[in-house]
C-alpha cells in the first residue's frame, strides 16, 4: 500500500517536472518561464522526495532537510533571478 | 526504479538543449537553475535506490549549496550588464 | 541489465562538455560550465565517489565560476582615457540634447556610444577614465595605465590639417589588435585613428 503511494508521488513529481520544463523551449519572456519553472519544479521535486521518504522512512532526517532546503532555496532563487534579470534589461537600478 | 531514473534523464535533457540553443544569458541561467535542482534530486533518488547514506548526504549538500552559487553568479552577471 | 541507467548518465558528461566548447561568449561559457559541474557531480555520485562529487559541486561549480566571472569581467575591458572637460561636456550634452542649437554636430557622447557597440561585439566593456590635461593623458598611455586615448583636436591642429573638419576627434591606441578592430569599423566620420608603440619602461614588475 505504502509502496504504491510512494510510486504515485514520484510519478506525480515527474509529471510536474515535465510540465514545468517544457515551457522553457518556447519563445516566451524570462519571467513567464521563471514562474512555471520555479512553481512546477519545486513542487515536483518535493513530491519526488516525499515519495522517497515513504519508501525509506529510516533516512527521514536527511530527506526532511532536503525538503526544507528545497522549499526555501528555490523560492529565494526565484526572487533573486527575477530581480537580477528584470533590472538587467533596462540597464539601470 | 530504473525506469524512473531514465525518465528523469529525459527531463534533464530538455534544459540542456535549451541552454545550448538559446542565446540570452538569462534563459541559460534558468536552464542552469533547472539542471542544478534536477541533478541533486537525481542524486537523492540514486542514494535511496542503493540505500547509501553517504551519497544522500552529498546530494542534500549539493542541493542547498548549488543554489547559493547560482545566486552569486546571477548577481555578478547583473553587475556586468550595468556597466 | 540492472545498471543500464549508469551508461545514460555518464553519456551526459561528454554532451555537456561538447556544448561548453562551442560557446563563443565567455559569460555564456561560464553558465555552461556550471551546467557541466552539476552534471559531473551527478556522474561522480552515481559512480560512488561521494567525496569527488562534493568537491566538484563546492569548488568546481561555486568557487571557480565566481572567481572566473570576476576575472573575465575585470580583464575583458578597454580603458579609454579622455579629458575631464569633454566627459563633462558629454554628460551635459546628454541632458541638454533637445534645446541645444548645435545638436546637428555629432557630439562626444555619440562617439562613446559608437565605440561601446563596436567593442561589445568582441565582448569587451568600455571604461572611461578622465584625466585633467593632454600631457597626463599621454603619460598614462605610455605608462600602460590605459589602452587608448581620445581627445578633441585643438584649433591650431585644425588649421594645419584640412581634413580634421570632418574628424573632430583623435584616437590613439597602443595595442595593435585594438587598432585593427577600430580600423575595420565605421568610426571614420567621427575620429582619426593612430597607433603608437609604448616602450617597456624600466620599472618592470
Amino acid at each position: 500500500m505504502i509502496d504504491v503511494l510512494s510510486y504515485v508521488c514520484i510519478g506525480v513529481g515527474i509529471v510536474f517536472w515535465f510540465w514545468g520544463t517544457l515551457p522553457l523551449l518556447g519563445k516566451r519572456s524570462v519571467l513567464f518561464k521563471l514562474h512555471s519553472l520555479s512553481v512546477a519544479d519545486t513542487l515536483g521535486s518535493m513530491s519526488i522526495i516525499f515519495g522517497l521518504l515513504l519508501k525509506i522512512p529510516s533516512e527521514w532526517s536527511l530527506l526532511v532537510l532536503a525538503l526544507i532546503s528545497l522549499a526555501i532555496w528555490n523560492t529565494v532563487l526565484g526572487y533573486v533571478l527575477a530581480y537580477c534579470s528584470s533590472s538587467g534589461d533596462d540597464n539601470g537600478r | 526504479m530504473n525506469l524512473v531514473l531514465i525518465i528523469m534523464i529525459l527531463a534533464l535533457l530538455i534544459p540542456i538543449y535549451e541552454a545550448w540553443q538559446d542565446d540570452d544569458i538569462w534563459q541559460k541561467m534558468l536552464a542552469f537553475a533547472s539542471i542544478a535542482t534536477k541533478t541533486s534530486v537525481m542524486i537523492l533518488v540514486v542514494s535511496v535506490l542503493r540505500d547509501d547514506w553517504m551519497i544522500g548526504v552529498v546530494g542534500v549538500i549539493i542541493l542547498s549549496v548549488g543554489n547559493a552559487g547560482l545566486m552569486l553568479l546571477a548577481h555578478i552577471i547583473k553587475r556586468m550588464g550595468e556597466l | 541489465m540492472d545498471d543500464s541507467y549508469i551508461y545514460v548518465i555518464v553519456a551526459l558528461l561528454p554532451l555537456a562538455a561538447l556544448i561548453l566548447t562551442v560557446q563563443v561568449n565567455p559569460y555564456h561559457a561560464l553558465v555552461i560550465r556550471g551546467i557541466l559541474g552539476a552534471v559531473s557531480a551527478l556522474v561522480y555520485a552515481v559512480l560512488g565517489a561521494a567525496d569527488v562529487a562534493l568537491t566538484e559541486a563546492l569548488v568546481g561549480t561555486m568557487l571557480a565560476i565566481t572567481l572566473y566571472a570576476v576575472a573575465v569581467r575585470s580583464s575583458l575591458v578597454m580603458r579609454l582615457g579622455v579629458l575631464k572637460d569633454s566627459l563633462l561636456e558629454a554628460e551635459q550634452k546628454l541632458e541638454l540634447a533637445l534645446n541645444d542649437a548645435q545638436v546637428s554636430q555629432r557630439s562626444f557622447a555619440d562617439l562613446v556610444a559608437d565605440l561601446r557597440t563596436i567593442v561589445s561585439q568582441y565582448h569587451l566593456r568600455l571604461e572611461l577614465i578622465p584625466y585633467p590635461d593632454p600631457q597626463s593623458l599621454h603619460q598614462a598611455l605610455m605608462a600602460k595605465e590605459i589602452h587608448a586615448t581620445c581627445i578633441q583636436r585643438s584649433p591650431q591642429d585644425e588649421a594645419s590639417i584640412p581634413q580634421s573638419n570632418s574628424q573632430p576627434y583623435h584616437t590613439t591606441t597602443r595595442i595593435h589588435r585594438l587598432y585593427k578592430i577600430l580600423q575595420t569599423e565605421p568610426l571614420a566620420p567621427m575620429t582619426s585613428l593612430d597607433y603608437i608603440t609604448a616602450l617597456d619602461s624600466a620599472e618592470k614588475h
